[in-house]
C-alpha cells in the first residue's frame, strides 16, 4: 500500500509539475543556441567556433569586422584606429582606446575591474605564445613576431616562464600604445588581431584564478560571466560598466536596403541578457526554435523539406508565423584533394577526367539539398580573387570528355589504372560522399576504394604523405584569399597546410608576391589569376562552397548569418512587442 | 562469517581488479586510440607544437612512469585535467552526475515498482489472456527503438500538445523537475517490456515449486503465497538484477540527455573516446569498476538479508 502510494505520488509530481510554463519578462533577452559543449573560455584554447563565440561576448581585441559591411572590413574595437603601419610593412603601432575597463572581480583590488592598457594585450600575446599553456592557437603567431618565437623556445625547459622578459617585437611602448614588429611582411596579421586569441585578458585574474581562469571570464567586453558553468545553458547579463560603443552609421547597400541602420547610433549591447543553450540534436533545435523558444537557426538538414518550398523559398507555414529566411554564402570550400607525391596524380589528364566525371550538382542535391555552390576553384564567394562569371571548363558532369581525358592520360577506359584509394573521415555523410564519389569515377572506368579514418588518423595519413586521395574542406581562418590560396602553395607541403603537396613553380612565384601585398587592385589581380591557375591545373576536385540558410523570428532585428560570429549578440536586438504578439500564435 | 569482515574482504579486491583494469586502459590507449596531439591541435597542428604537447603531457616518458602515474591516479582519485576541455574531471564528473541521477533515479525506482506488481499480477494470472497480452505488450514496448520512443513524445507531447518541455534543464529542486518529467517517462517505458519479463521469468520459476504446492495444499491464498512466499524467494535474482544497475545509473542516459539537452555524464565517455582524451576515459572506466565491485559487494550481503541460508565466506 505504502509503496502504491508513493508511486502515485511521484507519477502525479511528475505529470503535474511536467507541464509547460512561460515566464513573461520585461527584458531584452537573446536566446541563441549552439551545437556542440563549450569547453572553456580561455581564449587561447578557444580553437573552436562555439568557443570562440561565446569568448567574444566577454572578452575584446585590437580590432573586429564592421558588422554591416561586405566584404568583410576590419575596423578598431579597442583599438582607437587602424594601425601606423611602416613603409616596409613590418611595424604596427596602435593606440589602444582610453577609459575601457575590465568586468568587476574579486580578483582586483576592492573587485573593481582596472583600466585596460597596452600592456594587456603584451601579456595576452605571451599568454599564446607560452609553451606551458600549450595554446591551440599559436599557429596564428608561430614565426610572425620578432622575438617571439624565440622566448617561446627559451621557456620550454624552465620550470616557470619568465613573463617579464622583453620581446622584441611585442612592446607597450607607454600606457596606451602598443607596438608589433613582424619578423616578415604579412598584411594577413591585422586579421590575426581580430581573432578571439588576441583579446585582451587581465593578469590579475589569470594569477588570481590559476588553471580555473577558464571558468572566470573577466574581459572588457558587452556582456559578463561572472563563473562558467559546464552546464547546457550560459546565460550572460549586460556590462553595466561597458564603455560607450555606437550601432554603427553605415553599412553597405544590401543591408541599408533591409533597414538594418534603424538602430544606427544606439549605445551597445541592444539587449539585457543573452541566453545560449547546448543542444547537440537537430529535433528539439528545431522544435524550440518554432515554439519561440530560439531566436534563429540553421536550417537542420532533415528540415529542409518542410521549411523551404522546391524553389528554396520560405514555406508558406513559416512565412505565416513571420519567420524569415536569410542566405549567406560561406567562406569555405569542400574538395577532393590528389596526393601529388604519387607520380600517378602527376598526370594533370588523369585530374581532369576524374574532375570531369564527378557530378557536383548531384552531390549538391544529396548532400546538401541542393543549397550550396558548386566551386569552380578555391577562393569562395565574398573574398577578392573570386570571379562571379567564371565557370571552370574541367567541371562535371561531362562523361565524354572525362573519358577522353582518360585515353589521353594513357589510361582508356581506366585499362591499367591502378585502384585508387579515397580517405575520408568515420562519419556516416562522409562515408556516404566517399560511396557517391567511388560511382562517379566508376562511370569512367575509374576504380576506387574507400577508406574511412577516425579524424586524427587522417591527419596522420595526410602528414604522412600516404594518402593518395581524401576529401575535405577548408573553412576561413580571415576573410583573405591567402588564407586559401596557401593550400596550394609548394613551401607549405606537408606537414604544412598543403595537404595535396602540389608543388607549382610558377603558382609560387606568383604567392609568394601576393602574400607580401597590401590590400589592393593589383593584389586582387594576382589572386585572380591564381585562382585561374589552381583552376585549370585541377589540383584537387572542386567541390561546393557551403551557404547557410538560417531562419529567423520577426522579432530579432540586425541578424545576418556571417563566419564571423565573435561579437555579434552586441548588435542584435529583440522588439519585445512583437515578440508578445508573435509569441502567443507559435 | 561477520558481515563487515566479508565486504571488507571483497572490497580489497578493489586493488587487483584497478591494477588489471590500469593495464588495459594503457595498452588500448597507445595501441588504438589516435594521436591525441593531433586532436587538440586541429588543422593547425605542426611536428614541433606536437612534440611539445607530447611532452607537456607526458606521453614521452617511458610507458613504464606512464603506467604507474595511471596507477597512482586511480587509487588516488586524481584524475587531473581533461585533454580537450581543460577542466578538472571530478568537477566534470560532479557536475555531471546530478542531472544525470535526477533523470535516472526516479525513472529506475517507479519503473522498478511497476515492473514488480505487474509482473506480480501476470504471474497471479499466469496462462490466461491477461498475461499473454501483457508478454505481447512487454516485447512490442521491447521492439521500439528507443530513439522513436524520443523522437515521438518530443514531438507529439512536448510540442503538440505542450504537455512538457520540449528540453532544458534548470539546476536545483524542484526547478529541474519540469525538464526531466518527459525523459523520466520514456526511461520508464523503455524499461516496462524487459524488466516485466525477467521479473516474470523468476517468479514463474518459483511458482512451480514444491512449496508452493504445499502452500496451496495448506489453504493460503494465491495472494498470500505470491507476495509472502513467492516474492521472498525470487529477490535473490531480482537484487542481483537491479542493485548491479545502481551504479552504471549515474551514467545516465546518452540519447535522453542528448535530445533533452540534459548536462549528464551520458555523452561524457563517448566524446572522450572520439577525443583520444585519455584522462577522462581513465576516470570513467577507473569509477565503473569500482562502483561495480562494491554495488557486488552490496548485493552479496542483501542475499544473506533476504534468504538466512546464505552463508557468507
Amino acid at each position: 500500500m505504502k509503496l502504491a502510494l508513493i508511486f502515485l505520488a511521484t507519477m502525479g509530481l511528475l505529470l503535474n509539475v511536467g507541464c509547460t510554463k512561460k515566464v513573461d519578462s520585461s527584458e531584452k533577452v537573446l536566446n541563441l543556441v549552439v551545437t556542440a559543449k563549450i569547453k572553456g573560455l580561455d581564449p587561447i584554447y578557444a580553437d573552436d567556433r562555439y568557443s570562440s563565440n561565446e569568448v567574444a561576448r566577454v572578452y575584446e581585441g585590437l580590432l573586429e569586422y564592421h558588422y554591416l559591411k561586405r566584404p568583410y572590413t576590419l575596423v578598431p574595437n579597442l583599438a582607437e584606429s587602424l594601425p601606423e603601419v611602416s613603409a616596409d610593412g613590418f611595424t604596427y603601432t596602435f593606440k589602444i582606446k582610453q577609459g575601457v575597463f575590465f568586468h568587476d572581480d574579486q580578483a582586483f583590488p576592492g573587485g573593481k575591474g582596472r583600466e585596460l592598457t597596452a600592456e594587456d594585450f603584451v601579456y595576452s600575446i605571451k599568454r599564446l605564445a607560452d609553451p606551458k599553456l600549450q595554446s591551440t592557437g599559436w599557429w596564428l603567431l608561430d614565426g610572425k613576431i620578432k622575438g617571439l618565437n624565440e622566448w617561446r623556445d627559451s621557456n620550454v625547459s624552465k620550470a616557470a616562464v619568465d613573463y617579464s622578459e622583453a620581446i622584441e617585437g611585442l612592446q607597450a611602448v607607454d600606457k596606451y600604445t602598443l607596438r608589433f614588429v613582424l619578423k616578415k611582411n604579412f598584411p594577413q596579421f591585422l586579421y590575426s588581431l581580430a581573432m578571439t586569441f588576441t583579446v585582451a585578458v587581465p593578469k590579475e585574474v589569470v594569477e588570481f584564478y590559476g588553471k580555473e581562469f577558464l571558468n572566470h571570464p573577466v574581459g572588457t567586453g558587452p556582456f559578463i560571466l561572472p563563473i562558467f558553468e559546464q552546464s547546457n545553458k550560459i546565460t550572460y547579463t549586460k556590462n553595466p560598466k561597458f564603455r560607450t560603443k555606437l550601432f554603427p552609421s553605415d553599412a553597405s547597400d544590401e543591408y541599408k536596403k533591409l533597414g538594418y541602420l534603424d538602430d544606427a547610433g544606439k549605445t551597445l549591447p541592444l539587449v539585457d541578457k543573452v541566453v545560449v543553450t547546448v543542444l547537440e540534436e537537430d529535433q528539439p533545435r528545431w522544435l524550440n526554435f518554432q515554439k519561440g523558444n530560439l531566436d534563429y537557426i540553421a536550417i537542420p538538414k532533415d528540415n529542409f523539406a518542410s521549411a523551404l518550398t522546391p524553389s528554396r523559398t520560405l514555406s508558406d507555414d513559416l512565412a505565416k508565423k513571420g519567420i524569415q529566411l536569410m542566405i549567406e554564402p560561406s567562406l569555405d570550400v569542400t574538395y577532393t584533394a590528389f596526393n601529388h607525391e604519387n607520380p600517378l596524380f602527376k598526370n594533370i589528364k588523369l585530374r581532369r577526367a576524374m574532375s570531369l566525371a564527378y557530378d557536383v550538382n548531384k552531390s549538391n542535391e544529396l548532400f546538401y539539398n541542393g543549397t550550396a555552390l558548386p566551386a569552380q576553384s578555391v577562393i569562395p564567394p565574398g573574398i577578392a580573387g573570386y570571379r562571379h562569371d567564371y565557370l571552370s571548363p574541367w567541371r562535371g558532369l561531362n562523361l565524354e570528355k572525362a573519358k577522353q581525358q582518360l585515353t589521353e592520360a594513357g589510361y582508356p577506359n581506366g585499362k591499367g589504372l591502378p585502384e585508387i584509394t579515397y580517405d575520408c573521415p568515420s562519419s556516416t555523410v562522409s562515408r556516404q560522399m566517399g560511396e557517391h564519389f567511388k560511382s562517379q569515377m566508376e562511370q569512367i572506368g575509374v576504380r576506387i576504394k574507400v577508406v574511412q579514418n577516425p579524424w586524427p588518423d587522417l591527419q596522420k595519413k595526410i602528414n604522412n604523405k600516404t594518402v593518395q586521395t581524401y576529401g575535405i574542406a577548408w573553412g576561413a581562418d580571415y576573410p583573405d584569399a591567402e588564407n586559401f590560396l596557401q593550400l596550394l602553395y609548394g613551401p607549405n607541403k606537408t606537414p604544412g597546410a598543403n595537404g595535396s603537396n602540389y608543388d607549382n613553380p610558377v603558382f609560387n612565384e606568383m604567392f609568394a608576391k601576393a602574400a607580401i601585398m597590401q590590400d589592393s587592385p593589383e593584389r586582387t589581380a594576382l589572386y585572380e589569376k591564381l585562382n585561374l591557375m589552381a583552376s585549370d591545373e585541377v589540383p584537387w576536385i572542386y567541390g561546393v562552397h557551403r551557404q547557410s540558410y538560417v531562419l529567423h523570428h520577426s522579432w530579432l532585428k540586425n541578424y545576418i548569418p556571417t563566419d564571423f560570429e565573435s561579437g555579434q549578440a552586441q548588435y542584435l536586438n529583440v522588439d519585445l512587442a512583437m515578440k508578445k504578439a508573435v509569441s502567443a500564435k507559435l | 562469517m561477520n558481515i563487515y569482515v566479508y565486504a571488507f574482504r571483497r572490497i580489497l579486491y578493489v586493488i587487483p581488479v584497478l591494477l588489471g583494469v590500469c593495464l588495459i586502459i594503457f595498452v588500448l590507449f597507445n595501441l588504438v586510440s589516435p594521436d591525441p596531439t593531433l586532436m587538440m591541435l586541429g588543422k593547425h597542428a605542426n611536428l614541433k607544437q606536437m612534440q611539445e604537447l607530447r611532452h607537456e603531457l607526458g606521453l614521452d616518458r617511458s610507458y613504464f612512469i606512464q603506467y604507474l602515474d595511471i596507477v597512482k591516479s586511480a587509487f588516488t582519485f586524481d584524475f587531473g585535467r581533461s585533454w580537450s576541455t581543460k577542466q578538472e574531471i571530478i568537477e566534470m564528473i560532479k557536475n555531471g552526475a546530478g542531472p544525470s541521477l535526477t533523470v535516472t533515479v526516479p525513472a529506475f525506482l517507479v519503473a522498478l515498482i511497476i515492473s514488480l506488481i505487474v509482473a506480480l499480477f501476470v504471474a497471479f494470472y499466469r496462462g490466461s489472456w491477461f498475461d499473454r497480452i501483457a508478454v505481447l505488450i512487454c516485447v512490442a514496448l521491447m521492439s521500439i527503438p528507443s530513439l522513436a520512443y524520443i523522437l515521438f513524445a518530443q514531438k507529439i507531447l512536448a510540442y503538440d500538445l505542450g504537455l512538457f518541455e520540449i528540453s532544458g534543464y534548470e539546476q536545483g529542486f524542484p526547478n529541474f523537475i519540469p525538464y526531466v518529467a518527459l525523459p523520466c517517462i520514456i526511461w520508464i517505458v523503455l524499461s516496462i517490456g524487459p524488466d516485466v519479463r525477467f521479473y516474470r521469468t523468476v517468479i514463474l520459476d518459483e511458482v512451480y515449486m514444491d512449496y508452493v504446492r504445499t502452500a496451496r495444499a495448506k489453504g493460503l491464498s494465491e495472494t498470500v503465497i505470491l507476495f509472502k512466499h513467492v516474492l521472498k524467494n525470487a529477490m535473490i535474482p531480482i537484487i542481483t538484477w537491479v542493485v548491479i544497475a545502481i551504479p552504471f545509473l549515474i551514467l545516465g542516459a546518452l540519447l535522453l540527455e542528448s535530445f533533452f539537452g540534459i548536462p549528464g555524464l551520458g555523452g561524457i565517455t563517448l566524446n572522450a573516446i572520439n577525443s583520444a582524451d585519455f584522462p577522462v576515459v581513465r576516470a570513467m572506466t577507473v569509477l565503473s569498476a569500482v562502483a561495480y565491485i562494491v554495488f557486488s559487494v552490496i548485493t552479496d550481503v542483501l542475499y544473506t538479508l533476504v534468504d538466512p541460508r546464505v552463508r557468507l565466506k
